[in-house]
């Protein structure tokens, strides 16, 4: 089942959205790559990376503001793993609440990536 | 105009010594215009690299210097200016690798690659009141006469007037006018360090 990794500027936030999406699909596994050390704001590449070495399967990344979207682009270049891992650049919540979903019904990285195309472009 | 993997070395420690010393400035301008960490991040970041430069003899050429330098901003600063700064050194290594000096063409060839690269990493492009304003204008002077230094106040005086359009600082619209861009006065020490190895 496609994993999700959610890079919030805010740990809580993403942990906020995390119960949310439990609701909706409760089998799909959730990585919270949000905050910095000490509950402190921002966001940073290792915490993606650390993120990548626990999936359980392929991933979709989705972030919040600015140097969230930076840094998974840059977490996602430095990455030699085997995992399929595609970042889409859609607002958090939305995004995050259509990609649960659509894993939690066993869609394919590629399929998820297509709905959010869909949803968002419109 | 010649930069060697000894000069670049020597402009990265100044300029860590430097960031130190206008750390609290480089803060303060981001809580006017960010989320006011600029300068202790920067911080961070140049002191790692500081670091990894003093237990290092010695590098075999700019490409692994940079190279080293890049991913340790990219580890160490976080936020925007991780990325930002660190593809910077990254880009510089994918055309001064296996050179231990380099002018000219070569020279440019790196900082316009660093330049590009920094704008396409930040969906970004000059005139939009960021360290790019500071970095191309240094770029273009690379073929130019034009003393460096000049180039680079000419360079802050023209980004401070601009709108923010990229970042935090675009929330604030036209009361963003005025005020520095905190990565375009890091970028500034950077640069002014690097012009000075080259002119020496």
């Amino acid at each position: 089942m496609v994993n999700l990794i959610l890079v919030s500027h805010s740990e809580k936030l993403a942990d906020g959205l995390k119960e949310l999406l439990a609701e909706m699909a409760a089998n799909v596994e959730i990585h919270n790559a949000g905050g910095l050390d000490g509950g402190k704001i921002g966001t940073d590449v290792s915490r993606i990376e650390k993120a990548f070495s626990s999936l359980t399967d392929d991933a979709i990344i989705l972030t919040d503001i600015g140097s969230s979207t930076m840094n998974a682009e840059m977490a996602l270049e430095l990455y030699t793993g085997d995992r399929n891992i595609q970042f889409k650049d859609v607002p958090l919540v939305e995004g995050a609440f259509l990609a649960a979903v659509q894993s939690g019904q066993g869609l394919s990285v590629e399929q998820i990536m297509q709905a959010l195309e869909t949803e968002f472009s419109k | 105009m010649k930069l060697t993997t000894e000069g670049l070395k020597t402009a990265l420690l100044n300029t860590a010594d430097q960031i130190e010393k206008q750390k609290d400035e480089l803060t303060d301008l981001d809580r006017e215009i960010g989320d006011g960490d600029h300068g202790i991040n920067m911080s961070r970041g140049f002191t790692a690299v500081k670091k990894e430069l003093e237990d290092k003899d010695s590098f075999a050429d700019l490409g692994e210097l940079s190279k080293l330098v890049g991913m340790t901003l990219i580890k160490t600063v976080g936020g925007a200016s991780g990325p930002l700064f660190g593809t910077v050194f990254v880009k510089f290594a994918t055309k001064w690798n296996g050179k231990s000096s380099v002018e000219g063409d070569v020279l440019y060839d790196g900082f316009k690659e660093a330049a590009d690269g920094v704008a396409a990493r930040g969906k970004s492009k000059a005139g939009q009141k960021t360290m790019l304003d500071v970095f191309e204008p240094f770029t273009e002077a690379l073929k130019s006469d034009e003393p460096l230094e000049t180039v680079i106040e000419n360079a802050l005086a023209y980004t401070k007037e601009l709108k923010a359009e990229k970042g935090r600082a675009s929330y604030f619209g036209d009361a963003s006018k005025g005020l520095q861009d905190p990565g375009a006065l890091s970028s500034s020490i950077l640069l002014r360090q690097i012009a000075e190895v080259l002119n020496g």
